[in-house]
């Protein structure tokens, strides 16, 4: 089995990168062999990719509900754990409890959407990552898997399209 | 003909050019460039900057640390609370800081659910506020807590008895409130601070690029890491604002909950929020005019068309702020109870009644006087000085409610002005304490956040109808 080669294309524009995957799937790139780096939000449909998946709301909501479990135990369970009765007084009322299952609720919906994002992106990541700093200045990189006999098909093709340039990716450290 | 088309393509462009001084959406720069403007704002410092840092320093250490250790030591016999008065300037501080917090969400998250463009290169300025002034407010509810060390008795776990705290407590309430607003804020902040920071890491040396590296967690700005950001920061400017106005609702229940003169009002939550906003937008401003002035190429990014925008908000926050004061006024005013009488006559007529005057001048009548005009409002310095006079105007307000109002009780021999000592030196060291966060961290994160302004930047474009040039926004998302 033949080891895949990566190759790293920067395009300075949106219109030739998007034009660039188009012509990359036509040659049998697959778009799981693609990636897009920039340095604003690009979005899929500007490129023409599929759309990202992303675990962020579903672990959202499951923090909701999390947190609204702790709430209603705050509010309703730990009363009864050390039963103090005052004359008059309701020892579970509602509306007080309402305050308390709304803030623990969203306490968790927001610490699990934060959480989310960290563990959909792999955050945090320090090992050597294949990546170029002038992404940062508003370039558009392409991240591109390929076997090694495509290698020079590709970079030839990037350029064409108006790749500023086109190179063998490199893990390095960020 | 041809002089008459000429001199309309003319004045056509003069319009267009003008448009694009006015506007920083359409005057686009370089990301290189721009990227370039915040970190050189970042690095350079002047002596200026150190000798004020400096200052505020020896005063934070002054004013809040030693002072604070010597009412840990005396306990709170030094500081002027005592009956009739139990609650004073610690809690007028702690409603005061938790209110200027609140424009860094509305700001934020409102402004970004509602699509309004002007917000994008003072968001991250506004977002600090709420982060910094958080601090302040639990400093001073700590100060006034007194026994600080055993503030962990208000966590919900057990004690050695099994005995929980008593969550039917506006007490209690307050403590999830302002601590899942600290905790969202926070992670509100730090979200859209990650691209940021790895432009900040791609540009620094030395120190400073570990200290990016760290903090920007790897991002690279793939197509995956852009889309749960995204998703995270469409969540939280949706969820993080019933937070916000939860968190100043339960603030004024901590009043509204008692059976007071004058605190015993079913319109205190949403008059409470519109103070908290009136103040924050207030303290954004005065931020705005001060970084503008002082932080190297700041004109490109913050220029007068923000001052505008944020100065009809001011002036709309100001009417409905008048709005709520009068609504609570005339209720409690023409129920005609004997105590609530004795109160009002009080706040007007009492020893400082002309500071329920003050404010009433510098809440309403000075920001009516002069944000209608446009000219007026979008003049850094004169939003600067009208941003003071709310925020001193707001304070004056939360005087009047905390210890002013609670001197009138239903047991006429116990009324006694509030004297307030030991917490006037630390409510000055809670406010060098805010600025000195601020200036540190003007040093040490993008203040602008580039990658919302390119973005914006590239959704605005000017378009011909007819002879009139407009300005047109793509929805890019």
């Amino acid at each position: 089995m033949t080891e895949e080669k990566s190759i790293l294309a920067v395009f300075s524009d949106l219109a030739p990168a998007a034009d660039a995957i188009e012509q990359l799937r036509l040659l049998g790139i697959h778009d799981d062999c693609m990636n897009v780096i920039s340095g604003i939000p690009v979005t899929e449909a500007m490129l023409g990719r599929p759309s990202q998946w992303t675990n962020v709301p579903r672990l959202a909501m499951g923090g909701a509900g999390g947190g609204m479990l702790l709430g209603i135990f705050l509010a309703f369970i730990t009363p009864n754990m050390y039963t103090i009765s005052v004359g008059g007084q309701p020892f579970a009322p509602v509306p007080p409890a309402v305050v308390v299952i709304f803030e623990m609720t969203m306490l968790g919906m927001l610490l699990s959407t934060f959480l989310g994002v960290f563990l959909d992106s792999y955050f945090p990541s320090y090992r050597p990552m294949k990546y170029v700093p002038e992404i940062s200045d508003g370039k558009i990189a392409i991240l591109i898997e390929c076997p090694p006999p495509d290698e020079q098909k590709i970079t030839d093709l990037l350029k064409k399209l108006g790749a500023e340039s086109v190179k063998e990716a490199e893990a390095q450290h960020l | 003909m041809a002089d008459h088309k000429k001199q309309n393509e003319h004045t056509h462009k003069s319009h267009e050019e003008h448009l694009r001084e006015e506007h920083l959406m359409l005057d686009p720069m370089p990301r290189g460039a721009m990227n370039e403007m915040v970190m050189e704002s970042m690095h350079t410092t002047s002596w200026k900057f150190w000798v004020v840092f400096g200052i505020l320093a020896v005063v934070v250490i002054y004013c809040l640390f030693f002072q604070w250790y010597l009412l840990i030591k005396g306990g709170q016999g030094l500081a002027g609370v005592m009956r009739p008065d139990y609650w004073g300037i610690f809690l007028v501080n702690t409603v005061f800081w938790i209110g200027i917090s609140h424009a860094g969400t509305f700001i934020s998250a409102i402004l970004r659910v509602f699509k309004a463009e002007f917000r994008r290169p003072f968001t991250r300025a506004a977002e600090l506020m709420t982060t910094f002034g958080l601090v302040q407010a639990g400093f001073s509810i700590f100060m006034h807590m007194g026994r600080v060390w055993l503030a962990y008795w208000m966590m919900p776990i057990p004690n050695q008895r099994g005995l929980w705290p008593n969550f039917h407590s506006p007490l209690s309430w307050d403590l999830l409130a302002i601590t899942t607003y600290l905790l969202s804020s926070t992670m509100y902040l730090f979200l859209p601070l990650i691209p940021d920071l790895a432009m900040a890491r791609d540009k620094s040396t030395g120190w400073r690029k570990t200290f990016y590296r760290i903090l920007a967690l790897g991002f690279r700005g793939t197509e995956g890491e852009w889309a749960h950001l995204r998703t995270a920061l469409n969540i939280f400017a949706f969820a993080i604002i019933p937070v916000m106005f939860s968190v100043h609702t339960i603030v004024s229940w901590d009043f509204a909950m008692a059976t007071r003169p004058g605190w015993s009002s079913t319109i205190f939550g949403p008059y409470f929020i519109v103070g908290a906003l009136h103040s924050g937008m207030g303290a954004v401003v005065m931020v705005l005019a001060v970084v503008r002035g002082t932080m190297k190429n700041m004109k490109y990014f913050i220029r007068p068309e923000h001052f505008e925008g944020i100065g009809k908000l001011m002036l709309i926050i100001s009417m409905t702020w008048a709005y709520f004061f009068f609504n609570d006024y005339f209720v409690q005013w023409y129920g005609g109870d004997k105590w609530t009488k004795e109160l009002l006559h009080w706040h007007e007529y009492g020893p400082l009644g002309w500071m329920w005057f003050a404010m009433l001048i510098v809440n309403v009548a000075i920001p009516w006087a002069t944000l209608w005009n446009k000219k007026w409002r979008s003049t850094p310095w004169l939003l600067f000085v009208v941003g003071l006079l709310i925020n001193v105007g707001m304070w004056f307000e939360r005087y009047i409610i905390v210890p002013v109002s609670a001197t009138i009780n239903r047991m006429p021999f116990t009324w006694r002005l509030y004297e307030p000592s030991i917490e006037v030196p630390m409510g000055i060291g809670t406010l060098a304490f805010f600025i000195l966060l601020y200036m540190a961290a003007s040093k040490l994160v993008p203040l602008i956040p580039v990658w919302e302004v390119q973005e914006g930047q590239m959704a605005h474009s000017v378009r011909k109808f007819g002879r009139e040039t407009v300005v047109t926004v793509s929805d890019l998302e």
